[in-house]
């Protein structure tokens, strides 16, 4: 089984350089003993396997009569430490030199030299390739057979700013970038404990993305961690680029207008989340982390919502329900109620309904889709252009597409008022891969009202439902706390309790351990109380 | 073939209990022949619905993890047991169709007129087809997300009768005017079959329960609350149109919402009410049709996902060929059906078999006493019999 299957994958591809590399890999297994490395070998050879590429340099020098090479590959390693690395190297003309006869004293004479800069031994063509690969420079000496890799890739990389997509009013200001290490210190920094701990994965056989699960030992459910372990490590595909890509490859089911992993660009998110026992998934380069076991709720919530007061958190996330449930059904009422069910509407408004509509010459649903299609429209444009003309869609939809159209006749005031009321519910959403599915249930459900009425409505929303309700991520149920019921979750679900009563972690996570609060007791000043007698 | 373990939570069985027994109850209204005390006679019913899932429980509780047809299994012997099953697979299904016709007909004579009856069903059934696709346990998940806004919808309407002043609670008298006997007739030659008697169709879900040390007490609950909810719309129902009205209308809760007028600005109701009923309906016809699914499940031993949606076709036809209008529909209902259908389903066959499953569990019981001092093996060879799944 083995033999055949990689040749067979590798006969469709035409880079030439992996075919290479895996049959060395696989020559090294099979003889581990015969070092291919020498200084007159190596290089060459390690060039020939880049291809000649036009970034992988080399510099040739002599210490104490022994050739010396160093290759790298100049866009991956950082410039003013490569040349005080090479300059100190190679300079320093030495005594030292008659020393060097095996790679344990290059490697302590180094380590001299570059201080604290993360060395590896390796020795062999692959290992050589690997390193240089991940920003390493690769010295190799005559007269010994292993080689020195030391890691001095460039830092280059923004600077952390605030958040994009997820913004609070009070609340820390820094967000993800794309360097997964200044990510996971962002995380390190909020969490300072032994146990959150960070496993490191290497995805796409041609990217060798680097990948980190990160979870806090003793919350984390252990079985929920083996789970996410064993699809990342399934995952099998040419290149990773961004969190999307790992969330279709590792989700319960792919089809389901639902994300069943949240994504967040905030580390206090992320922070948060690991406390409560769920799982961080972070991907070099991309400034979106993934979280999971995501359940509905989940993405009905803003980190804002225990900064500011429960009351205003409370209200803020029952706002959020509303406005998703306006987002999804306000278009389809609209069409079912005109199309079939006039008397639901009392009779005043009906004739004010009515005698706007008189002019238009489109049913209902036609109207309607017009409408949510030239806004869709609208605001991919808005999202897709150059700044530059940012301004241009913002006149163009709210003049000509809104109150022109009204004027000449073609479509119905309140149809604008419906438009624009359900296009904000939806930016409502904290999650913004969330709102993705009531903008497109939508359509399902004004098809479903001009067909059938409310009842259509009705329908699709049950079998919305029912499809939520035989979703799992990792395992858990989507609709965790509600459907199956769990009353101690209750308390931050639809509204936040005040942190003092949050006693124990969700249950629907399955946590280690469910104490969260130490203190069982609200905060009370009776100590205080009637002076200081004592 | 593996078929899958599937779990239901004990508010999951109550909110599915309670859906189920306001299914189609709620929609044609019960206890019609009791005039004005239809409320009592349901209250009476209740008492009768209590009676009849403890029987129920106590008869399938003898094998906690079997469901109806392997306990007929035990009792009469796979060849004798799949006529059997094939039998209640027709009554099961056929009452589904029934319940569905009840509500096609709600739909296409209350709201929306001029779409064909085809349509409702095929669409409904559609939508049952694909939740037991997916399984019991979305469906009871699903029950359990709706279930509140069925109470908070009943609440609205009930509020909203009462502020709209339509209600006139002097329409209640008199109070047993025409002595108990009506309401005992009522009680126990219709509401004892309809609705209570049909829970039989629980008789395949118990066995999917994780919780079994409170089932009975949840189960209880849940026939107590329905009945609530059925005596108390049959009281709104009266004071607000009458007990004549009532039975004349067809679908008397619609009627009694459309009474519904505050301000001149909140006013019929009717979605609040086809919600309600559109729930209940749904839940007892998927109910049905997935005790029949189960008996296909034992017959082919094939998972019964496979069967769903073809057979989901098939009740969505015969819901429109049981009967050839409204009236031949409700007539079946009440001349037929109970006596024909009911009667033997949910009495006499249950009864025998218990009957045989006392005896058969004795003779065991005694042979084992018999064989008290015989090898360990024929005692584990007997545990195996009675657990065989």
């Amino acid at each position: 089984m083995a033999p055949s299957r990689p040749n067979r994958r590798l006969l469709k591809k035409p880079i030439k350089i992996e075919d290479k590399l895996r049959n060395t890999e696989k020559k090294v297994e099979e003889k581990k003993e015969s070092f291919d490395l020498t200084v007159e070998t190596l290089p060459s050879e390690v060039i020939n396997a880049f291809g000649n590429s036009a970034d992988i340099k080399m510099i040739e020098g002599i210490i104490s009569e022994r050739n010396v090479k160093i290759l790298f590959l100049e866009s991956m390693v950082d410039s003013t430490s490569l040349k005080e690395t090479t300059s100190k190297f190679l300079s320093s003309i030495s005594p030292i030199g008659e020393y060097l006869k095996n790679i344990d004293e290059l490697s302590a004479y180094c380590k001299g030299i570059f201080g604290g800069a993360s060395y590896k031994i390796v020795s062999s063509k692959d290992e050589s390739i690997h390193e240089i690969i991940n920003g390493s420079v690769v010295i190799v000496v005559e007269h010994i057979d292993k080689a020195l890799a030391v890691n001095i890739m460039n830092g280059e990389k923004r600077s952390v700013a605030e958040p994009t997509s997820q913004t609070v009013i009070r609340g820390p200001k820094d967000a993800f970038i794309e360097s997964i290490s200044t990510n996971v210190s962002l995380i390190r920094r909020r969490i300072r404990n032994k146990n959150l701990r960070f496993e490191q994965y290497t995805i796409g056989e041609d990217t060798q993305t680097t990948v980190y699960l990160g979870f806090f030992k003793g919350i984390a459910n252990e079985a929920i961690i083996q789970e996410v372990r064993n699809r990342l490590k399934k995952i099998k595909v040419s290149a990773i680029f961004e969190s999307g890509n790992i969330e279709e490859l590792i989700a319960d089911k792919t089809f389901t207008l639902f994300p069943l992993a949240l994504n967040t660009e905030r580390p206090d998110t992320v922070a948060a989340n690991l406390m409560e026992g769920k799982m961080v998934i972070l991907i070099d380069g991309t400034p979106f982390a993934l979280i999971v076991p995501a359940v509905f709720v989940n993405f009905f919530e803003s980190p804002e919502d225990y900064y500011q007061s429960f009351f205003l958190g409370s209200f803020l996330r029952m706002i959020r329900y509303l406005s998703f449930m306006i987002a999804l059904l306000t278009p389809s009422i609209y069409v079912g109620v005109l199309t079939y069910h006039h008397e639901l509407l009392p009779t005043t408004l009906l004739l004010s309904v009515i005698a706007q509509r008189e002019g238009i010459p489109f049913p209902a649903v036609v109207e309607v889709l017009v409408m949510e299609i030239t806004f869709e429209i609208l605001r991919e444009a808005g999202v897709r252009m150059p700044r530059v003309v940012g301004q241009m869609v913002s006149i163009v939809g709210a003049l000509v597409i809104g109150q022109a159209a009204a004027e000449a006749g073609i479509i119905s005031n309140i149809m604008i008022i419906i438009v624009s009321i359900t296009a904000i519910a939806n930016f409502v959403s904290p999650i913004y891969s969330f709102a993705t599915a009531s903008r497109l249930l939508r359509f399902l459900l004004i098809f479903f009202a001009a067909i059938l009425g409310l009842y259509g409505v009705l329908l699709v929303l049950v079998a919305m439902v029912a499809h939520l309700a035989a979703l799992r991520s990792f395992g858990v149920p989507y609709l965790a706390p509600i459907a199956p019921f769990i009353i101690e979750d209750q308390k931050d679900v639809f509204v936040r309790f005040p942190f003092w009563n949050m006693k124990k972690r969700p249950k629907y996570i399955r946590s280690e351990s469910e104490q969260k609060v130490f203190s069982a007791s609200p905060p009370s000043p009776s100590s205080m109380k009637g002076g200081n007698t004592s | 073939m593996k078929i899958e373990k599937e779990n239901i939570s004990l508010s999951q069985l109550l909110t599915l209990l309670i859906n189920f027994l306001l299914g189609s109850a709620i929609v044609v209204g019960v206890g019609g022949d009791a005039k004005n005390d239809a409320w009592l006679a349901i209250l009476l019913g209740g008492l009768i619905g209590i009676g009849i899932i403890t029987f129920f429980h106590f008869f399938i509780y003898r094998f906690p993890d079997k469901n109806m047809f392997q306990v007929f299994e035990f009792c009469i012997g796979r060849k004798i047991t799949i006529v059997c099953t094939l039998i209640y697979i027709v009554y099961y299904l056929y009452i589904s169709s029934r319940v569905i016709r009840d509500f096609g007909e709600l739909m296409a004579t209350a709201i929306l007129p001029n779409s064909p009856i085809e349509m409702m069903s095929l669409t409904f059934c559609l939508l049952m087809g694909y939740i037991l696709y997916l399984g019991i346990e979305v469906l009871a998940r699903t029950s359990e997300i709706f279930t509140p806004y069925l109470f908070g919808f009943f609440l609205l309407l009930a509020i909203f009768l009462f502020a709209s002043g339509s209600l006139e609670f002097k329409q209640l008298q008199p109070i047993l005017g025409e002595g108990v006997m009506p309401v005992i007739k009522t009680a126990f030659t219709e509401l004892a079959f309809f609705p209570y008697g049909e829970m039989i169709a629980f008789s395949v879900i118990y066995a999917s329960l994780t919780n079994k040390k409170y089932s009975l007490r949840v189960s209880i609950v849940g026939v107590g609350t329905a009945t609530l909810i059925l005596s108390v719309s049959a009281i709104l129902m009266i004071v607000s149109l009458g007990a004549d009205s009532v039975a004349r209308s067809n679908f008397p809760l619609l009627s009694t919402a459309r009474l519904v007028s505050i301000g001149n600005f909140i006013e019929r109701l009717d979605a609040l009410v086809v919600f309600i009923i559109m729930l209940g309906v749904f839940i007892k016809g998927s109910l049905f049709f997935y005790a029949g699914l189960k008996g296909l499940e034992y017959i082919f031993k094939l998972p019964y996902r496979y069967f769903a949606i073809p057979i989901s076709m098939i009740i969505s036809l015969f819901s429109i060929l049981v009967s050839v209008d409204f009236a031949d529909h409700i007539q079946e209902g009440i001349k037929m059906v109970p006596y024909y259908l009911h009667f033997p389903f949910q009495v006499v066959l249950p009864l025998i078999l218990f009957l045989l499953v006392m005896w058969k569990q004795r003779k065991i019981k005694s042979k084992r006493k018999g064989e008290q001092d015989g090898t360990e093996q024929t005692k584990s060879s007997f545990i195996k019999e009675t657990n065989k799944n």
